[in-house]
């Protein structure tokens, strides 16, 4: 056995045998000689008896060789070398095979990192999101209250830890004697347990942490920004606040939840002794957390959230402010993840179907060299290459084409992830995570292979079912004939209909996106200025100290020139989170339950905010600086919320707060006015209730300031002012001034980031469609150079033969374009979740998509039906 | 009765044929052929095809060795000759094949 495979290794000696056969042939020769026959006849009759001497010696190198190996190393270099004969066609269709399988591959690194890969966590598996359910609304929300959570992590079993956590925002904190912004968020213990970190430097946060405070675990990012290393940070101190922080920990350099944190503080969630229940009720309908905990070892996700669930029915149970509501558990990965799932598939399909096109085109090209192939293909054949042989070989060259484009498309592949991570949203959830990792690596060879299989077998298959001798007899006009052309014609269709699709997609998209930029938010955003401003003053000083220092900042910029209308605002709106929904309570009206009250969200605003945004004013009156925190507190609802709260009456003068807890002063309304859509304008406003700045708690407003700069120039010398004005007040304020046509734009990323992709790949796909289009016409018209040199000669014009040309084009093209119209309809459902204001039926994007590709077909057909023309018909018919 | 070319006998015959020649002395290819053809009286013609690679093969399993020598006109020839393991081989192959044609003549008389 060893000896015989060493036999294979060592492999045979193909001098010794052919010279062994050629004495056998000399010898043969000699024996007819003797029998009289002239030289050339008996050499001729030698070689007709011993038969193919080749074969014979194929037949033994096979014994004593690796046949399949050495074959398929001897196809890759007959297979490179017809490539390099033929480098045009190696060169368009490589590039173009590269340039789609780096497409995919890039998509695709995104689509792993983001959707598929676990989260970098240890045991992230088993990490949830713990929510709120609503079973009367069926609702779910990821904020839960927090002494839900106390109820639930006091009663469960199936948790290893639990935390709750909050964000406290873009906080302004003192280092070093400079002013920064720095994301900051409040978490309960349990939380980095829950998440199984342990810190690059320092330690984490630990029990004593969360009674006395005052210190903070920052990321690594942060520290290294700030103190040039992780253990530089550890003991220096910051002020937030007001209040010094000291630092202990520095976290992994990997570790950034949630969001994109620079610091976490330790936060007491414990309720104090001596809280009456009332008020821990009242708080039962207070969502402002969010929470996670990672199961125990060996608990199942089923086990699990049917364990939570118990203990929020039994709350509902317990208590009435519970009723309607109880416990959820969702994965943390689709917590994260899930609203952008359908945006990355979509995608991936997107440019999958653009390498179906690209194969298509390549199928196509390798068709149209098969046929200048014949002869060589046959006369391989009848050489002895046997069919089987033949077709193997044609198909390893398919092979080495795709594996090139495939590597070429790995390295372009690179290139490309870090586009798409440049121009998709910021804050798509792991995109900075996303690299090629091995997995990649895997989908682009398969892809290779794959591609090889769509548009290798073609030829190949091809090529099996020549017939020899026609082949070799006619040379290069051969039999190529039927079976060719209804092949390349049938892939000209369908790569037409999947073009047509995909421009449809993009169609429909753009016509939302257009849409959405048009839509009516119920505000101005034009020649609006606002600045985020953290004034540090909150801790020390007293509320009605603060309120005044704020007004008479907002003083200092009315008296600006330039300046129309400028107000203070504690929460932007068109920011990046969404503002929780807070529960609403009535004089006068049963306090009811979790689930039945109006819901709005809460804003804190000053005077002239809604002449800031040109909010119009549809009732009573806006806030006024005699609302102070000494009188009585008034509010302002917008439309949305009269109409839940007060259908059929008058707001005005009605009694509202935001608590049920007693201590807190009712509100009265003093005016209504216009809806909004701040967050998202392809969502109905949001019911909205504000509250007076003046009266609250004098925290950090934003400014908003409307100009009258008509252009760029103007608007930077009033930023310089304001800015001077600001910075006066505080030096060591930072303040960012943004404009909010900025602002709004930034709320259509999503939709933008997925019409301009599917966007670039339809025309990409156009543009293939229409050279796969080419090259067949291109085809047919050699096929019926004869007929039209026929016609030319018997009368016909230049302008029938155009004709004729080009509707044989159009044919095929209505044909793709009839399919693909049909597909186009039953693919559009899946994007309706997409689709604002346009139906999936919209007329504006199906002409614009067959416009698009009818343009670019008709560009394709005439070219060849020009050349066409050209050819003079009796060089045409003298040559047959 | 006409030639039976070998690739029309059973598979297994011709390595037997082979060895059975060999066994008088060392030949080479060309002289292989002829001397079956000789011998069987032109019944049975050993085509090259088969030829060569079938003494490959059995070069390949051991049952022979290959040389470079001369024949008696001087030409260069690579001679086959048998190994102990190929002696070994021809009487295995010759049995098994006695017992089946002793099988199949017991059947053709008196089936």
């Amino acid at each position: 056995m060893i000896r015989k495979l060493w036999q294979r290794v060592r492999g045979r000696k193909p001098h010794d045998d052919s010279e062994e056969l050629e004495l056998h042939l000399a010898q043969l020769t000699e024996t007819y000689l003797d029998q009289g026959l002239s030289e050339e006849e008996a050499k001729a009759a030698a070689r007709r008896r011993f038969g193919n001497v080749t074969l014979v010696q194929e037949r033994s190198h096979e014994m004593f060789s690796f046949p399949l190996a050495h074959s398929f190393l001897r196809d890759v270099s007959y297979a490179l070398r017809t490539l390099r004969r033929d480098w045009g066609f190696t060169l368009g269709a490589g590039a173009v095979l590269a340039m789609v399988i780096g497409a995919n591959t890039a998509i695709f690194s995104v689509v792993n990192t983001v959707l598929l890969q676990p989260l970098p966590y240890p045991g992230a598996e088993r990490i949830v999101s713990i929510e709120t359910f609503f079973t009367n609304t069926g609702q779910s929300s990821p904020m839960v209250s927090r002494p839900d959570f106390l109820d639930w992590r006091d009663q469960q079993d199936v948790f290893e830890a639990m935390a709750i956590f909050s964000s406290v925002g873009d906080t302004g904190t003192t280092l070093r004697g400079r002013a920064v912004f720095s994301n900051t968020w409040s978490v309960s213990a349990g939380f980095f347990e829950a998440f199984g970190q342990t810190p690059l430097a320092g330690r984490l946060l630990a029990g004593p942490d969360f009674q006395a405070g005052g210190v903070a675990v920052v990321a690594h990012p942060w520290a290294v920004t700030h103190f040039g290393s992780a253990g530089a940070a550890i003991g220096e101190t910051f002020l937030l606040y007001g209040s010094r922080v000291e630092i202990v920990g520095v976290t992994a350099p990997q570790f950034r939840f949630p969001g994109d944190p620079d610091l976490w503080l330790p936060w007491n969630i414990e309720i104090p002794r001596g809280v009456p229940a009332a008020v821990i009720q009242a708080q039962r309908g207070d969502y402002a957390w969010q929470a996670v905990g990672k199961l125990a070892r060996g608990v199942s996700f089923t086990r699990g959230e049917a364990a939570m669930r118990t203990i929020g029915d039994r709350l509902a149970r317990q208590y009435p402010e519970n009723r309607l509501k109880t416990v959820m558990l969702v994965p943390l990965q689709e917590r994260l993840t899930g609203s952008v799932r359908m945006t990355l598939w979509i995608l991936l399909s997107a440019v999958v179907v653009l390498w179906l096109i690209a194969c298509a085109n390549i199928a196509n090209l390798l068709l149209a060299r098969a046929a200048g192939r014949t002869r060589e293909i046959a006369l391989r054949a009848a050489l002895g290459a046997g069919r089987g042989r033949v077709v193997r070989q044609l198909l390893t060259e398919s092979c080495v084409l795709a594996g090139t484009a495939g590597l070429g498309g790995l390295l372009l592949a690179f290139l490309l992830v870090q586009g798409i991570v440049a121009v998709s949203p910021a804050d798509l959830p792991r995109i900075g995570d996303v690299r090629v990792d091995t997995t990649v690596l895997l989908f682009a060879l398969g892809l290779s292979l794959l591609s090889t299989a769509l548009f290798g077998v073609v030829p190949a298959l091809h090529a099996s079912r020549l017939d020899l001798s026609d082949a070799l007899k006619q040379g290069s006009k051969a039999t190529v004939a039927r079976p060719g052309t209804r092949l390349r014609c049938g892939l000209v269709v369908a790569e037409v209909a999947l073009s047509v699709m995909l421009l449809a997609a993009a169609g429909l998209l753009a016509r939302s996106f257009q849409a959405l930029q048009t839509v009516d938010l119920g505000f101005s955003r034009d020649r609006v200025l606002a600045a985020y401003t953290e004034y540090p003053i909150q801790g020390n000083v007293e509320i009605p100290k603060r309120i005044a220092f704020f007004g008479g900042v907002l003083d200092r910029l009315r008296a600006v020139p330039g300046v129309e209308a400028a107000a203070g605002a504690a929460y932007l709106g068109m920011g990046w989170e969404p503002r929780e929904l807070r529960d609403v309570f009535v004089n006068g009206r049963q306090e009811g339950q979790a689930g039945e009250r109006p819901q709005a969200e809460i804003y804190d605003v000053t005077e002239d905010y809604f002449r800031t945004l040109q909010i119009p004013l549809l009732a009573g009156r806006d806030f006024s600086r005699s609302d102070t925190p000494e009188g009585s507190r008034v509010a302002i609802i917008n439309e949305s919320l009269a109409r839940i709260a007060f259908p059929g009456e008058s707001p005005l003068g009605k009694r509202v707060r935001e608590t049920p807890n007693s201590q807190v002063a009712w509100m009265e309304i003093v005016g209504v006015v216009g809806d909004t859509r701040w967050q998202d304008p392809s969502r109905p406003a949001p019911p909205a209730m504000f509250r007076s700045a003046r009266q609250g708690t004098g925290n950090s407003p934003s400014i908003l300031v409307r100009t009258s700069a008509r252009n760029s120039f103007d608007e930077a010398s009033l930023i310089f002012t304001l800015r001077g004005i600001l910075n006066g007040a505080d030096r060591a304020v930072p303040v960012e001034f943004k404009t909010m046509e900025a602002m709004f734009d930034s709320t259509l990323r999503y939709p933008r980031f997925r019409t301009e992709v599917i966007g670039l790949f339809s025309v990409v796909a156009a543009i293939l469609a229409a050279v796969g289009i080419f090259s067949v016409l291109a085809y047919l018209v050699g096929q019926r150079s004869r007929e039209l040199a026929v016609r030319r000669a018997l009368g016909a014009q230049a302008g029938d033969v155009v004709r004729l040309i080009v509707g044989q084009g159009l044919r095929l093209v209505a044909i793709g374009l009839a399919l693909g119209l049909a597909g186009a309809f039953a693919v559009a459902r899946l994007l309706t979740g997409f689709l604002f204001q346009i139906s999936i039926w919209d007329a504006g994007a199906y002409f614009g998509a067959i416009a698009v590709l009818g343009g670019a077909a008709l560009l394709a057909t005439l070219l060849p039906a020009i050349r066409a023309v050209r050819i003079a018909p009796l060089v045409v018919l003298r040559h047959e | 009765m006409g030639t039976q070319s070998s690739g029309e006998l059973l598979q297994g015959t011709l390595p037997l044929i082979v060895l059975r020649i060999l066994s008088a002395g060392p030949s080479h290819g060309f002289a292989i052929a002829r001397r079956i053809e000789l011998i069987s009286q032109d019944v049975i013609r050993a085509e090259e095809g088969s030829l060569y690679p079938a003494l490959h093969r059995m070069e390949f399993e051991g049952w022979l060795v290959a040389e470079w020598g001369t024949t008696e006109k001087g030409r260069k020839a690579k001679y086959y000759k048998l190994t102990p393991s190929g002696r070994n081989q021809l009487k295995h192959e010759t049995a098994r094949w006695n017992a089946i044609a002793g099988a199949m003549a017991t059947i053709l008389r008196e089936a």
